[in-house]
């Protein structure tokens, strides 16, 4: 397959999990900055790291921090990026990225055991939510330390997948089989809605994989999972979930695609192609990646738009807060790609 | 060998004896790796196995009772790690060795032209079938599809042009570019000799590209052009005048012999008679070195076109060809016979000219002067003496004689991979490129191979029982597949193989040198077993079953590839193990889960009398705020939660009389003795929770005067009691830690409760 000019692969010699835009900084000397959870694939789990990468050259990282096993959530924040493993620990790297003033959360006991998939920024306070279910609050970077306060311990029972922030005081978390949980600090740090998904039809049950909450609309939640499934879950009908893609549903959706979601982000860039309904209950364009290569935009009730079609996993992807015309995607084949939206192929929509 | 106790020699503390085959001309040494095991000898056993990635493990241990030192603390044994992936000593190829990351890159790379390429055929055997034609796909449109995949790999593999904008010193002989690749080399080698048709008439000039791309792949001991011309180089800056130095005349003659026009005119500019200062003294000399210059830039080469930068005069057809041939030729004779020569004042200037010209008008004593590789005097003899050898007869008889001629040039994979294709032999190719470049050449190259060769197709297609019942194409893709997958399973399944079928002259072991070249990725493997009729599925089915299950994405990634290829009973059962893996670590949430997913009632049945047991000691509210989860995950109308799903109606029906206790209230007592009913009606309730349920229930029943049940239910709850004390008479019975009086006191409740029931019935 030949790249479109508007699409560069870069191949990296390690495996890429995952991968995120940095905030760019006019002051920084090398131009746009990617982050880039990688480990090498030939030396088994202990070879992981963070590199910073510019985007002019992403074979060659900038800086690089060792993470003690492979990165299974990386998400930034003005102040710091911050990564969390499968070994349960949990790393902030400053905006400096200086990594000797790196600071970390080991996993274990007191932490997390297993893998933490589940983790955002808050502004003040960083939330992890682990496949041990337990929830913690990470805060306190300033003055060196960072304190972990444990919001729930759930243990084993259920395990989280994602975790997303929604206000300063609410936050939704999601995990395998029990759907999504919108969590208020005010009435308790308790779950005060639940909701199930919409699976169904043969897949028993499926598994959250991303959760996303556009910053106009805190009420709603989209969601990505098992089989190809996307649903919008909004807090005020929270029995009936709003399917965008899925297997299986009947007619409501087309599937844009059939395996795993992992990642999905509300597509800023992308215009709602009703522009006057746009302040209705009709929810915005979102963006995802999955297991089968693609990567595309979804509607409510329209066809799904595809910008990708690769021939391996996309697995994690993440679109330029700056100039969201930009996306990156970190590919199964050991490659991130970049993809740069213009004008025109907008307009052929 | 993994897995089998190696005993070790007393040879020079060498742990494993290795012995090289002696029927092979030049073994390739093989990489000899010093382990530190800090074991004092004797050492009685060896133990070897895969680890993750490269990491081999390797266990040295004494004798069980060693009469040791007596007292001092000796080790009795040691494991340790042996990274395979980190380079080691094995730099006896030519080449520059691809590094790791680079090889991967080629084998994802390589994965969708093969999907292709695969699709096509399938594609084309089916509208054969359908049509009742002879299967043999159309040959002229398939060698086309052969052509981009060889072309799409190819690029793959590296580009071995310059960069096109690139400012050089007109000093540089040897243009910079990409290092090339003994992959690349092979697979260009396989291309021209047996996919592209359309240059097939061209087959001289193609080698002779050939060469010019790969010389200096020959050989790093032996001199060939390529090193001549870049110690020149090398030597170029110091020194003061060029045509003095007999290694600038040797070079010009070797560039020349291979023919690189565009290097001998370029060197030909750095002549001494070019200065401005020396011009007028050395006229008739220069004139002559221009001359030469002009003769060597419009030499006739029976080729289509020319890249860019490069000298000659094509011509396509023969007849044209010979026309300008002897044309050019007769110029050459007329400027080697010139009476200008006796004018020209430098002696080594006319020597090495004329030398020159002697080249051009096909002298072989000077041609093998020149060259210095068997394979640099056979492309000679294409451009200077024979060119219109056709035929691989007549190529493979050629290049005996230049072996002959020079003897101590030596083989390697790919003087040894020409003269397979030479002497048309597809059994000599194959063994070279599974010996020299790796079993991934092997499966990517055998479509080059049946391009168009009828033969090569039957033989590698042919099922042989000797195989297990498969052909050597689906053999070598299997070793491909588990290679990508190193797996210490993979690797003993296939060490019968190699040891059962390659005959020993033609094919080495599979030597251990290529295990460096692997690493764990599951990912595209599938794709080639995908391709193997006989055994693929059957071994992808173990591939997979082998993949990790720690982690729940590396599960999906897997449970992903069994979706594609329908293998639903492997999914079922991965899905099983994770269950397992993770409830035994205590994510019982994530165990339940994945056993849903496999509709595994069994298990579920068995957490499910765990869970009871749980859940039956501690009712408090709070400890049911961590169960609310997993209940909320087996869902009330999920019909696969099996056993699980009384336990739904388990917690609605304790936490219900927690309050009709605590508040002694009528309407919560009444609703807690509608969940016992429903729990004691309904079916999925195992018998052995009949008892507890009821137990619990006792002071309920006894708290209140007006009777919450009526006579009905209450005989409902009287023959399931009567069920379990006949029950109780069997052996297999369980009471659940209750006391022995349970049963009574739950009679005795029963019994008040139908009285009181009988009475206030109207």
């Amino acid at each position: 397959m030949a790249d479109s000019p508007s699409f560069r692969r870069h191949p990296l010699a390690s495996s890429v999990d995952l991968v995120r835009w940095l905030p760019s900084s006019s002051t920084s000397p090398s131009g746009r900055l990617l982050a880039a959870a990688v480990h090498d694939p030939t030396s088994g789990p202990a070879a992981s790291s963070i590199h910073l990468l510019p985007l002019s050259d992403p074979g060659s990282p900038l800086a690089s921090l060792p993470l003690p096993s492979r990165a299974t959530a990386l998400r930034c924040s003005p102040a710091a990026l911050a990564a969390a493993t499968s070994s349960g620990s949990l790393h902030f790297l400053p905006s400096s990225f200086d990594s000797d003033a790196a600071v970390s959360v080991p996993g274990g006991a007191g932490f997390h055991v297993g893998p933490v998939r589940g983790l955002d920024c808050g502004g003040e306070e960083w939330v992890t939510a682990g496949e041990d279910g337990r929830v913690h609050l990470v805060g306190g970077a300033a003055d060196g330390r960072v304190v972990a306060r444990r919001l729930w311990d759930g243990k084993g029972m259920s395990g989280y997948e994602a975790a997303r922030w929604a206000s300063p005081v609410e936050f939704a978390t999601g995990g395998a089989g029990c759907g999504v949980q919108w969590w208020d600090r005010r009435k308790g740090d308790a779950v005060v809605a639940q909701c199930n998904g919409i699976w169904g039809r043969g897949i028993v049950t499926g598994m959250v994989h991303s959760i996303d909450i556009h910053p106009s609309r805190k009420h709603i939640c989209v969601v990505g999972g098992s089989s190809g499934t996307i649903f919008a879950w909004d807090l005020r009908w929270p029995q009936q979930p709003i399917p965008l893609s899925g297997v299986g549903l009947n007619g409501t959706a087309e599937p844009a695609c059939e395996s795993e979601v992992w990642e999905v982000l509300f597509d800023t860039y992308t215009q709602s192609s009703d522009i006057i309904s746009s302040a209705s209950a009709r929810i915005l364009p979102v963006m995802m990646c999955s297991e089968d290569g693609i990567l595309a935009v979804v509607e409510q009730d329209e066809r799904p738009f595809e910008l990708l079609a690769e021939a391996c996993a996309i697995n994690s992807f993440d679109i330029d807060p700056q100039n969201p015309s930009d996306v990156v995607c970190a590919l199964e084949w050991e490659s991130i790609g970049v993809l740069t939206r213009g004008r025109d192929a907008m307009a052929e929509e | 060998m993994p897995g089998m106790p190696g005993m070790p020699t007393d040879g020079g503390g060498a742990i494993v004896p290795f012995t090289g085959e002696p029927a092979q001309a030049a073994p390739p040494p093989p990489p000899v790796r010093p382990i530190r095991h800090g074991v004092a000898p004797p050492i009685f056993r060896i133990y070897v196995s895969w680890s993750s990635g490269n990491l081999l493990q390797v266990a040295c241990l004494r004798p069980p009772n060693s009469e040791g030192g007596g007292g001092t603390e000796e080790l009795v044994g040691s494991v340790v790690e042996v990274n395979l992936g980190d380079g080691g000593s094995g730099g006896s190829e030519a080449e520059e060795k691809i590094d790791e990351g680079e090889m991967r890159r080629i084998e994802y790379g390589s994965v969708p032209a093969f999907a292709l390429l695969q699709s096509r055929k399938n594609t084309l055997a089916d509208a054969a079938t359908m049509s009742h034609v002879p299967s043999v796909p159309d040959h002229a449109e398939w060698w086309q599809y052969v052509l981009e995949y060889s072309k799409t790999i190819g690029n793959l593999l590296g580009n071995p042009d310059p960069p096109v904008f690139m400012i050089e010193d007109p000093k540089t002989i040897l243009k910079v570019r990409e290092k090339p690749t003994s992959l690349r080399a092979a697979w260009e080698l396989l291309e021209i000799f047996y996919v592209d048709k359309h240059l097939q008439g061209w087959l001289p000039e193609r080698l002779v590209d050939w060469l010019s791309d790969f010389d200096s792949l020959l050989s790093t001991m032996a001199s060939t052009v390529y090193s001549k011309l870049s110690n020149f180089q090398k030597k170029l800056i110091n020194l003061q005048i060029v045509e003095d130095d007999p290694d600038y005349w040797n070079g010009l003659s070797a560039a020349l012999s291979v023919g690189w026009l565009d290097i001998v005119v370029n060197m030909l500019r750095f002549h001494g008679s070019y200065q401005l200062d020396q011009m007028d003294n050395r006229e008739t000399e220069n004139g002559l070195v221009e001359a030469v210059a002009v003769l060597v830039s419009t030499m006739p080469r029976l080729r289509p076109n020319l890249p860019t930068g490069k000298l000659g005069q094509c011509c396509k057809t023969r007849p044209d060809f010979i026309k300008a041939w002897e044309k050019w030729r007769g110029q050459v004779t007329k400027l080697e016979c010139s009476a200008f020569w006796i004018q020209c004042g430098h002696q080594k200037t006319r020597y090495g000219l004329k030398n020159l010209l002697h080249i051009m008008m096909g002298n072989i004593n000077e041609l093998t002067d020149a060259t210095s590789h068997w394979l640099e005097l056979f492309a000679s003899h294409f451009l200077y003496i024979k060119p219109f050898t056709v035929g691989f007869e007549g190529m493979h008889l050629l290049a005996q004689k230049c072996i002959q001629l020079k003897p101590s040039s030596g083989t390697n994979g790919l003087t040894g991979l020409i003269l397979g294709v030479l002497s048309e032999n597809t059994e000599v190719v194959l063994a070279e490129c599974t010996k020299n470049f790796g079993p991934w050449l092997v499966t990517h190259a055998m479509e080059l191979l049946t391009a168009d060769n009828d033969y090569a197709d039957v033989m590698l297609h042919e099922e042989r029982l000797n195989f297990g019942g498969i052909s050597i194409e689906e053999l070598h893709r299997l070793v491909y597949a588990q290679v990508l997958c190193s797996h210490s399973l993979t690797w003993q399944f296939l060490m019968p193989f190699c040891l059962f079928i390659f005959p020993r002259d033609l094919f080495s072991l599979l030597p251990l040198g290529w295990l460096t070249e692997a690493w764990i990725h599951p990912m595209i493997a599938p794709t080639y077993l995908s391709s193997c009729l006989n055994q693929g599925l059957g071994l992808l089915e173990i591939l997979l079953l082998k993949q990790p299950i720690q982690d729940n994405c590396l599960v999906l990634k897997t449970l992903e590839i069994c979706r594609l290829y329908e293998l639903e009973n492997v999914s079922t059962i991965i899905m099983k193990i994770a269950g397992i893996y993770h409830w035994k670590h205590g994510r019982k949430g994530t165990g339940v889960y994945w056993f849903q997913q496999a509709h595994d009632k069994v298990c579920l049945d068995r957490i499910a009398q765990q869970l009871f047991e749980h859940i039956g000691k501690s009712v408090t509210d709070d400890s049911f705020k961590q169960w609310e989860g997993l209940l909320e995950l087996l869902g009330s109308d999920i019909g696969s939660a099996g056993g699980l799903e009384f336990l739904h109606r388990y917690r609605d029906f304790k936490r219900s009389l927690q309050q009709a206790l605590d508040r002694r209230c009528g309407e919560a007592a009444r609703q807690t003795v509608d969940f016992l009913i429903q729990l004691m009606k309904n079916p999925s309730t195992p018998q052995r929770f009949w008892l507890p349920l009821l137990h619990d229930s006792v002071e309920l029943l006894n708290s209140k005067l007006s009777p919450l049940m009526n006579v009905a239910e209450t005989t409902l709850l009287l023959n399931k009691l009567q069920e379990l004390s006949m029950a109780k008479r069997c052996p297999d019975f369980s009471s659940n830690h209750l006391p022995s009086h349970a049963i009574s006191s739950v009679r005795l409740a029963l019994a008040s409760n139908l009285a009181r029931a009988i009475l206030g019935d109207p």
